[in-house]
């Protein structure tokens, strides 16, 4: 079996900010809950008072640079590492002073030759406690994060887990807004699911849906999930809002029509526990 | 005296060793920044230069640093450059915001002069736009510029936002003035004016009756308030194509181009190519109605009549598509003159031609031909711009021996003689196609005094023999094993980068 070094840094780095909220037994669910938001967590020391790492960063009596000591949560795509200077806009910046050392929950900023951030909150790290060594992203590449999940899941009318039975084109019918030719046409394809277990929503009557779906690579559905026969997995359905055709005859029956638009609206299987627990909150 | 002699040639071969050791050194060590023999400066065409090449060209790739693990393809960029200091610039790309799905789309934002690029995630779209152009100009009361964008925002429906900044540097999202659904393709000029900008959007308008969807927004007043202007006079075959370009001259002509598409089969629009204007700023009730075609006494100049134009929504020209390059630019200082370019169906073989005509006539008439050296084929991505000393410049991308080539062009004569620069010169089929558009439906060019500064993009694979100007790159990466790092030596893949450049204008 192949697991590649982010996969197994990404384990470690989740595992060490687990270590660090359970560390915090007092807040432990305020913890989580600003791990779960944060896109950046890392532990740091304060090196500057109301200034910025890098140029392009508008500094304030409430921007300190801060001395990464460990990162761990990060996005793969950003550039972050032990003994880079990141520039932190604090709530408050009481509290801090040189030397003052901290894991900083935080979410994105700006990024340039260096990395600044918007705290989210803060723990001191009393005594310099701090999590042992440094972890790598937590977030796999095009993996998306729990906060994401967590309101896609949140607006979603249905999720369910099920397979692909048939997929095919969809032409728009007459009668509706005659098409229009753009280079974001979407060239919708319906996807017919079965449905073998409802995560969220209601019963499904003949436990088929129909899935409309974006069938071109256009930038505009560029993380819309494109449907495959046969595929299991789990799917994160609202009702159909972008044709203005909202239902159809599935096997004699009339059934509701939905849309599968966005990133993570497709999910594989091994995410079922993580939507799972995401459901429970 | 022998041995004297002996000693001599000894520190003579000794001192070639060590310049051949340390020219080999640098060529592999020093910043990817790397300036060429003036053999690499100019391009592989027949053309003849006949400007003395420039003392200096500037490539930077404006992902930046800390974004060294991206791997996104970063098409379709553009440019807004502040007029006043043009030190400030924003640019933009498909770039999605780096950190959430959730948070807002980002543009680049360099402050002194495109050496180094930020990127700040201010624009009302959420994680990334689906068209995105921009204009910052500048006046007495806004001496930083305002930023004047129009977005699409692509979800079950596909929203146009018109939106401003007047801050660029600072986190706050951009203040979103004016919204509707069903357009396509906004393309944002401005003029800047002490009591309110004038704003003009190109775009098609699916929303506008009688399928005549060639649209021009004007607002006044800053963007506060918007007026569409439907700027097709005849019958379409239901539509017009997505490509609708201001062009503003600084006694406020407006022009505009577009494809009047009068047939179109799935494949193929027939398409004339249709140029309007105002000599007032679109101010007054009948705007955009100063030219009439002869033939049919209706607004709108045809410059070309019932060309073919293919349309695929597929790669077709490399791993790009294809149906709706554009452009129109306007002497800055005389508006009389006015350059329109667009692409067409070649011959056989030939996919995709580029082709540019003039009017010096405030666009009542146009050049019967391509206008010499700039009938190119299998090429898209035209942008032209006109310097304050009325040098035209003509930025492309060719597919050619599988590889993208970048060129810019400039001519003091209509094209007659030309300097002929390749920028970027690197593999067609890598990377692959993450979505369409590969590189963009357009990249941009501008003059601001005597530079020619734009942005296209193109596969950022570190290699110097790729970018015959030089190059810089923020992002990690290794020039001499040709390779990507995330900035903690882990390797990252090739993909589609925004590169900024500026050229200077030929005397």
């Amino acid at each position: 079996m192949k697991i590649s070094s982010s996969y197994l840094a990404g384990i470690l780095g989740n595992a060490l900010l687990a270590s660090l909220i359970a560390a915090h037994p007092q807040g432990q669910s305020t913890q989580a809950s600003l791990a779960k938001q944060s896109s950046i967590v890392f532990s740091g020391t304060v090196s500057q008072l109301g200034a910025a790492s890098f140029a392009g960063v508008p500094q304030s009596t409430n921007t300190v640079v801060v001395h990464v000591d460990s990162v761990l949560k990060k996005p793969p795509a950003i550039s972050l590492k032990k003994g880079d200077n990141v520039t932190v806009e604090l709530k408050d910046p009481a509290g801090f002073e040189q030397g003052t050392q901290a894991t900083f929950y935080t979410d994105g900023w700006i990024f340039g030759s260096g990395v600044a951030v918007k705290e989210l909150g803060h723990d001191f790290n009393v005594g310099g406690r701090a999590p042992a060594s440094e972890a790598a992203p937590s977030q796999m590449e095009g993996q998306i994060s729990d906060q994401d999940l967590q309101n896609r899941l949140n607006s979603a009318d249905f999720v369910v887990i099920g397979r692909v039975r048939e997929v095919r084109r969809w032409n728009v019918p007459k009668s509706t807004t005659p098409p229009r030719v753009s280079e974001h046409d979407p060239d919708w394809h319906e996807a017919v699911v079965e449905v073998q277990s409802v995560l969220k929503g209601g019963q499904v009557k003949g436990n088929k849906v129909v899935v409309r779906f974006p069938g071109r690579n256009d930038v505009a559905w560029v993380h819309s999930p494109k449907f495959e026969k046969n595929q299991q997995g789990i799917f994160c359905l609202n009702r159909e809002q972008a044709s203005g055709i909202s239902s159809e005859k599935v096997g004699g029956r009339q059934v509701y029509v939905y849309t599968c638009l966005g990133h993570g609206d497709s999910l594989p299987m091994s995410d079922a526990p993580r939507v799972r627990a995401l459901l429970k909150n | 005296m022998k041995a004297l002699a002996g000693i001599s040639m000894r520190l003579l071969a000794l001192t070639l060793c060590a310049l051949i050791a340390m020219t080999f050194f640098l060529g592999k060590h020093c910043s990817p920044k790397t300036r060429r023999g003036l053999d690499r400066l100019r391009s592989a065409t027949p053309w003849t230069p006949v400007y003395a090449a420039p003392n200096s060209v500037k490539l930077v790739d404006i992902i930046p640093a800390s974004l060294s693990g991206e791997s996104n393809q970063d098409s379709e960029p553009f440019l807004a450059i502040q007029t006043a200091n043009p030190q400030v610039m924003v640019a933009s790309a498909f770039t999605p915001n780096p950190v959430s799905s959730s948070g807002n789309a980002p543009v680049y934002v360099s402050q002194d002069g495109g050496n180094s690029w930020v990127l700040n995630a201010i624009t009302p779209v959420p994680r990334m736009t689906c068209d995105i152009t921009h204009a910052m100009p500048t006046a007495e009361n806004h001496p930083r510029g305002d930023l004047h964008a129009g977005t699409l925002a692509c979800a079950a429906s596909i929203t146009l936002d018109e939106s401003e900044s007047n801050d660029v540097s600072s986190s706050s999202v951009m203040n979103v003035q004016s919204t509707r659904t069903n357009v396509d393709q906004p393309f944002v000029r401005a003029l800047g004016f002490s009591s309110a900008d004038h704003i003009y959007v190109g775009l098609n308008d699916f929303n506008q009756p009688n399928g005549r969807t060639a649209t021009v927004d004007v607002s006044l007043d800053g963007g506060a308030t918007y007026k569409s202007f439907p700027i097709e006079a005849r019958v379409t075959s239901g539509q017009d194509g997505p490509s609708v370009r201001p062009a503003v001259a600084a006694d406020n002509t407006v022009y505009a181009a577009f494809f009047g598409w009068r047939k179109f089969d799935g494949k193929t629009a027939t398409s004339d190519i249709v140029v309007v204007r105002d000599d007032a700023g679109a101010a007054g009730p009948n705007s955009f109605q100063a030219l009439r075609d002869p033939s049919d006494k209706l607004p709108g100049r045809i410059v070309v009549k019932r060309t073919p134009i293919p349309w695929s929504n597929s790669p077709t020209l490399g791993q790009e598509r294809i149906g709706s390059t554009l452009s129109i630019a306007v002497d800055p200082n005389q508006s009389s003159t006015v350059y329109v370019g667009w692409a067409d169906r070649g011959s056989k073989g030939n996919i995709y031609t580029l082709h540019v005509r003039r009017s010096t006539d405030r666009g009542l008439t146009w050049s019967k031909t391509d206008l010499p050296h700039t009938t190119i084929s299998n090429a898209t991505n035209i942008a032209l711009a006109v310097a304050n000393n009325g040098v035209a410049g003509l930025l492309y991308q060719q597919l050619a021996a599988g590889r993208w080539v970048t060129h810019i062009l400039q001519s003091r004569d209509g094209f007659a003689t030309v300097q002929d620069l390749i920028l970027a010169s690197v593999p067609a089929n890598t990377p692959v196609e993450q979505f369409l558009p590969y590189l963009g439906d357009y990249d941009y060019l501008l003059s601001v005094g005597n530079e020619f500064r734009g942005v296209f993009s193109a596969s950022n694979s570190p290699d110097l023999a790729n970018f015959p100007q030089g190059v810089t790159y923020q992002r990690s990466a290794n020039f001499s094993t040709k390779t990507l790092t995330d900035g903690s030596g882990n390797p990252v893949a090739i993909s589609i980068d925004p590169l900024y450049f500026s050229v200077p204008v030929v005397p």
